[in-house]
């Protein structure tokens, strides 16, 4: 049996027919093709799932698409201005924290939780808040420096 | 698709939830929290021994590797308001069993009331499953590690259930009868957990020891609650819980009767830490040896009736 739920993606309301047992992952990939949104492991080890639900770092792997509904969904798609990149974007392509990239849509949300939560974290803040989020080419150190100098980017601009 | 067909029940208070308990009692139901433990559970597994999740179950056990018979029919509780929340009075400390792990850390309540609980939610898993599990899924799920599970027991922690039945309390150290295995009957679900306040005069502490500091399973871990006497030297009361050494958390009561009543000191701390390690029953699995696990228990022991003592100390 489908259930109509209203998916509210990046600020956009959807509406869709979805299966119970459908992973909010796969309607995001799949039925809105927002494909910046990886998937990985799918049992909430490696983050690279990680969206925003009512701005709180989520596996979109291990949550219903129905459990979404009704509340505010943000992905990678989500945060530029137009062509106008995130500073977290343009910080972790400046710092090279971008190697072969699929972690990277989940870092940036995490990054972006963190820093509207706190805009003045440490160096040991961003590692913790980024613990759930696994990069297997970087050593995490450019990601640390890329969030680091994007904190202080956002701080300058208000 | 990933997940076997289910169908997904979304009530809003706890009465609908046991209403719909007792209607389903004869189908294969499946309480959804956070989902964290669940959905892992449930879905089909690529590799037959993919993942052996469970601390402390004997290898031969069935429990960690077979996937669980998928459920026909799933009770979500996230869209209820009354299971959520942290509350405090005169006399006890409230925890709605929706409370996910990331509140329990952020509360000022939870840290300055109950310092071990608010340790060992730090702990668990990593910042995104802390988002999504709750308390109350982390101790139906009862793994002998559970991060929070193990605190409770040290705090005397009070589980309430509700069913179509009525409601029941029931003390946190007998809830798990084995590695997933609780006296929860059929039709109940957790509600709230409750504290016992305390004026001052007492401190607690959870550690746990593992192989990384996010997303990991304890090889062991410990937790403590120390009740001071009025001249702050006697232990008027003391609680020691053990995690990842047996099929449920453990009571260290050997510890535990020789601390009561006594005045606190190194040697005496020294003393329960190597009782503790003889109430231990661990086993040998992936994760560490029978041996390794039985000299960390002593040791981890003592660190925390330390650092239990200091915050007991602290608060006067």
């Amino acid at each position: 049996m489908k259930k109509h739920i209203t998916l509210n993606v990046n600020g956009k309301d959807h509406e869709l027919l979805v299966e119970d047992n459908r992973l909010l992952v796969d309607v995001i990939r799949e039925d809105l093709h927002l494909t910046g949104t990886k998937k990985g492991c799918g049992i909430g080890d490696c983050g690279v799932c990680t969206v925003l639900m009512d701005g709180v770092p989520t596996f979109s792997c291990l949550v219903l698409a129905i459990q979404a509904s009704g509340s505010e969904i943000v992905t990678i798609e989500g945060i530029s201005d137009g062509n106008d990149l995130h500073p977290l974007q343009q910080a972790f392509i400046d710092h090279g924290a971008v190697q072969c990239g699929f972690c990277t849509s989940g870092m940036i949300l995490s990054s972006l939780a963190l820093l509207n939560k706190n805009p003045s974290p440490t160096e040991k803040d961003i590692r913790k808040a980024l613990s759930g989020n696994l990069c297997r080419c970087t050593g995490y150190q450019k990601i640390v420096d890329a969030v680091l100098a994007a904190a202080e980017i956002m701080r300058a601009e208000g | 698709m990933v997940l076997p067909r289910f169908e997904v029940i979304e009530p809003k208070t706890i009465s609908e939830v046991c209403i719909e308990l007792a209607r389903l009692k004869n189908s294969n139901v499946r309480l959804l929290a956070g989902g964290t433990d669940l959905f892992v559970d449930i879905r089909k597994k690529i590799l037959p021994e993919h993942l052996p999740r469970c601390s402390g179950c004997p290898p031969e056990s069935n429990d960690p590797q077979v996937p669980m018979k998928p459920p026909e029919f799933l009770i979500s509780l996230s869209r209820i308001n009354e299971l959520k929340g942290i509350y405090v009075d005169e006399s006890t400390i409230s925890i709605g069993a929706m409370t996910t792990i990331t509140e329990l850390t952020e509360s000022d309540i939870i840290g300055k009331y109950l310092g071990a609980l608010a340790q060992g939610a730090d702990s668990l898993g990593s910042p995104l499953v802390r988002n999504r599990g709750t308390i109350g899924g982390n101790i139906a799920n009862a793994r002998p590690a559970a991060d929070t599970f193990i605190p409770a027991v040290a705090l005397e922690g009070t589980i309430c259930v509700s069913s179509s039945d009525g409601n029941r309390e029931i003390p946190a150290d007998s809830f798990a009868e084995g590695p997933g295995q609780t006296v929860l009957k059929k039709n109940e679900f957790i509600t709230h957990l409750i504290f016992e306040k305390y004026r001052n005069k007492y401190g607690s502490a959870y550690q746990k020891l593992a192989n990384r500091k996010a997303l990991e399973i304890s090889t062991i871990s410990v937790g403590a609650f120390l009740l001071l006497s009025d001249d702050l030297k006697g232990i008027e009361k003391a609680r020691i819980a053990l995690g990842a050494v047996g099929p449920t958390p453990i009571l260290a009561t050997n510890a535990m009767n020789y601390l009561q009543g006594k005045e606190h000191a190194e040697s005496i701390f020294n003393e329960a830490s190597k009782l503790a390690a003889k109430d231990a029953k661990p086993i040998t699995d992936h994760r560490s040896s029978r041996e390794y696990r039985l000299e960390m228990v002593e040791v981890i022991t003592k660190r925390v009736l330390d650092f239990a003592l200091k915050r007991a100390l602290k608060r006067n």
